[in-house]
Order: structure tokens, then C-alpha cells, then sequence
């Protein structure tokens, strides 16, 4: 029987050498290691940069850096026009607890609607309600024939019925149909960049003011603490009401 | 450098510049920030699309994983070692597939599109045709 031999007779220098000729796992870990963090850390620095920029256009708006002076008291507006008096609401059409304020914001308008001059600002949370931003171009779009508050209030009482459907935007052309809106304007204006640019500064807006979630309200350009109960709020309201006049 | 190592090559920087893609949009679906898009503004409409998520989670973190199958594949293949080359392919082509079927959505029921989605998919597309010529047209030794 022949005896095994290794090619150099020497196992020992032998192994050494399958050794040095088999590539090292450590180098391509390493490299793959490197490329995962280096692109996730170009992703992140761009997402940050984006978020900074838009942060940057806005401040330079106004440089004043009090909330009151970043909130503009334009847009959708219901109660006196003229009132010194300012509630500012920052709201998301697929948000349940904006539903229920809705109604408490209706009986405050009804209330002291003379001596208060209510704001809404869209804040669609698009990471948590997938259909809240087409919600508030729907708005926006009615708001274009003057039907704002109308498509608000119907957005907001059914909310159950469009929220998780994959193609909301054709439960609200129906809406629209039932709000009397030219439905052919409706449709352009719907998915128009002019819509979305309006709701793009109403979120700088909440960005700046440092919204972190909805419905956020600010009475006179100061944040409204959150109240247990419909008094709480009516009593802040009008806290606010009369330290004003 | 020979072909091979030049497509292995192309491989990675394809993957590279799809994991920041993905790893981009990853980042703006986990928060509420709106989305910078400058040649087509459909961005928002896109990817805040019941389409563009399974579940909670957006579906550019999948991509991620398959840019980043494809770019330990080349890295591993420019290493010297052996390639799991079925498993890239099939990879590869799987995400084709769901390329298209995005871009049919994007087409025809989003009428929107997003750059974001349209640099993925161009990576997905020529990811793909760089694993065919790999693997089938002018197949020879890799040589490191």
C-alpha cells in the first residue's frame, strides 16, 4: 500500500500554505459592514439636510423665533374674520381624536363665534394614516369652490368609511358629486401642485411651531394645553378670549 | 481588470447607490416629514400609498435587503470566494417583477410617479441585466 505524502513531503508547511491561499472572510465582512454604513449614514444625512432645508426656508420667512409670530392666521377660516382673537388648530382628516375635536370646535364657533376667529392648518401624519394626505387635498380641492368647511365636516363624520380603503380619492369624488362641486375642476384640482404646496406650508408651519401631534391648537399664537373634558376647553377659550380684549 | 470583475464592480455600485435610495425613503416613511420631489411631485402621493407598504413597514427596507444580497454577493465574488449566484439571480429577478407591477401602479392607478421609485427601478433593471450577462453571455473564470 502506498504511503500518503503530502506535494512538499511537509504537512505542517503545507497547511501554512492552503492557509495563505485561501481568501480571508474578514476582508469582503468588512467591506459589505462599510458600504451598509456608509450608506445608510449618506441616507440619513440627506433625510436630515431635507428636513433642515425646509426648516430653513421657512424660519427665513420670519426670524422671529416666538411660535406666535411663525403662525400666520390665514387659511381656512370660520367665526369673525376680524376677531383679536386667534384659534389656530393644526388637524389630520384621518385622525379620530381631530374628529371629536371637530364637534367640540363647532360648539365653541357657535358659542363665541363673534369674538373668535378659528384657523384650520392640515397636518396630514402620513407615516400613521396612509390616506391623510389625499384626505386634506380633498379639502383643499373643495376649498377651491368655496366648499372648505363643507368637505371638512363630511371628511371628518365619515371618516370610518374611507380611512383604510386603498383608492380613497374615488370615495371622495363622491363627496364631491354630493357637495354639488364641479367634479372635472375637483378631479384637477385634487392632485394639482398648487394643492399640495398649500399643504406642504401648513406642515412647515406645524413644524416650526413644533407640532408632534394632532389635532394641536394654538389660542392667540400660544399652545392650548390639552383639557380633560369639553368645560376645560370651553374655560381655556375663553381664558383666551378675554385676556386678549 | 477583466469583465467580470468590472460587472462585480458595477454590481456594487449599483447596490450602493440603491441602499441609500432605500435607506432614504426608509428613513422619510418613519416620519412625518413630507417628501422633496423634484421632477415629477408625486412623491407624497406614491409613498404614502397603501402600495408602498406591507403591513406597517415600507417596502423600501425589502429593497434594502436585496441591494444588500446583491452587494455581498459582488464583494464576496471579488473576494475570491464562491457566489451564490441562483440566489442573486432569482433575487434579481423576483425584484424585477415587483418593479414592474410598481410601475404598472404608479402608471395607471396612482397616475403619479416618484423619483425615488423610478432611480429603484432603473437599478433593479440594470442590476438584473448585469446579473444575466454574469451569469449566461461571456461566462468565464473570475480572475482576481
Amino acid at each position: 500500500m502506498p504511503k500518503k505524502t503530502s506535494p512538499t513531503g511537509n504537512r505542517s508547511k503545507d497547511r501554512k500554505r492552503l492557509k495563505k491561499q485561501s481568501p480571508s472572510i474578514l476582508t469582503p465582512v468588512l467591506l459589505i459592514i462599510f458600504f451598509v454604513v456608509a450608506a445608510v449614514g449618506v441616507a440619513l444625512y440627506l433625510k436630515l439636510s431635507s428636513t433642515e432645508g425646509v426648516r430653513n426656508q421657512t424660519s427665513s420667512i420670519n426670524n422671529s423665533s416666538t411660535i406666535a409670530s411663525v403662525l400666520s392666521t390665514n387659511g381656512w377660516t370660520k367665526g369673525n374674520g376680524e376677531a383679536k382673537a386667534v384659534l389656530v388648530e393644526f388637524g389630520d382628516f384621518q385622525c379620530g381624536a381631530c374628529a371629536a375635536a371637530r364637534l367640540r370646535i363647532s360648539k365653541i364657533t357657535e358659542q363665541y363665534g363673534s369674538r373668535l376667529k378659528v384657523v384650520f392648518k392640515q397636518y396630514p401624519m402620513q407615516r400613521i394614516h396612509r390616506n391623510a394626505m389625499i384626505a386634506a387635498q380633498a379639502a383643499e380641492a373643495a376649498g377651491q369652490q368655496f366648499k372648505f368647511w363643507e368637505m371638512h365636516d363630511l371628511l371628518f363624520e365619515r371618516q370610518n368609511r374611507w380611512a383604510q380603503v386603498p383608492d380613497a380619492h374615488t370615495i371622495f369624488l363622491k363627496y364631491a358629486s354630493e357637495l354639488g362641486l364641479d367634479l372635472a375642476r375637483f378631479k384637477r384640482d385634487i392632485w394639482d401642485s398648487k394643492t399640495k404646496e398649500k399643504i406642504y406650508r401648513d406642515v412647515m408651519e406645524g413644524q416650526i411651531a413644533q407640532v408632534q401631534s394632532v389635532p394641536a391648537f394654538f389660542l392667540n399664537g400660544k399652545p392650548l394645553r390639552n383639557a380633560r373634558d369639553d368645560a376645560e376647553f370651553e374655560n381655556l377659550i375663553l381664558e383666551g378670549i378675554q385676556s386678549i380684549q | 481588470m477583466n469583465k467580470e470583475t468590472t460587472i462585480h464592480w458595477l454590481l456594487v455600485v449599483a447596490s450602493f447607490i440603491g441602499m441609500i435610495d432605500s435607506a432614504y425613503i426608509g428613513f422619510i416613511s418613519l416620519t412625518d416629514t413630507l417628501i422633496p420631489c423634484g421632477l415629477t411631485l408625486g412623491c407624497d402621493k406614491v409613498l404614502s400609498s397603501p402600495y408602498s407598504h406591507l403591513g406597517n413597514v415600507s417596502i423600501s427596507w425589502i429593497g434594502l435587503l436585496f441591494y444588500l444580497l446583491v452587494a455581498s454577493n459582488s464583494i464576496f465574488g471579488l473576494s475570491g470566494f464562491r457566489q451564490a449566484f441562483k440566489i442573486t439571480l432569482a433575487a434579481s429577478t423576483l425584484a424585477f417583477l415587483i418593479t414592474l407591477y410598481l410601475l404598472y401602479i404608479q402608471i395607471f392607478i396612482l397616475k403619479a410617479f416618484c423619483d425615488y421609485c423610478l432611480l429603484s427601478a432603473f437599478l433593479v433593471i440594470l442590476i438584473l441585466g448585469l446579473q444575466l450577462k454574469l451569469n449566461f453571455w461571456g461566462k468565464t473564470e473570475l480572475s482576481i
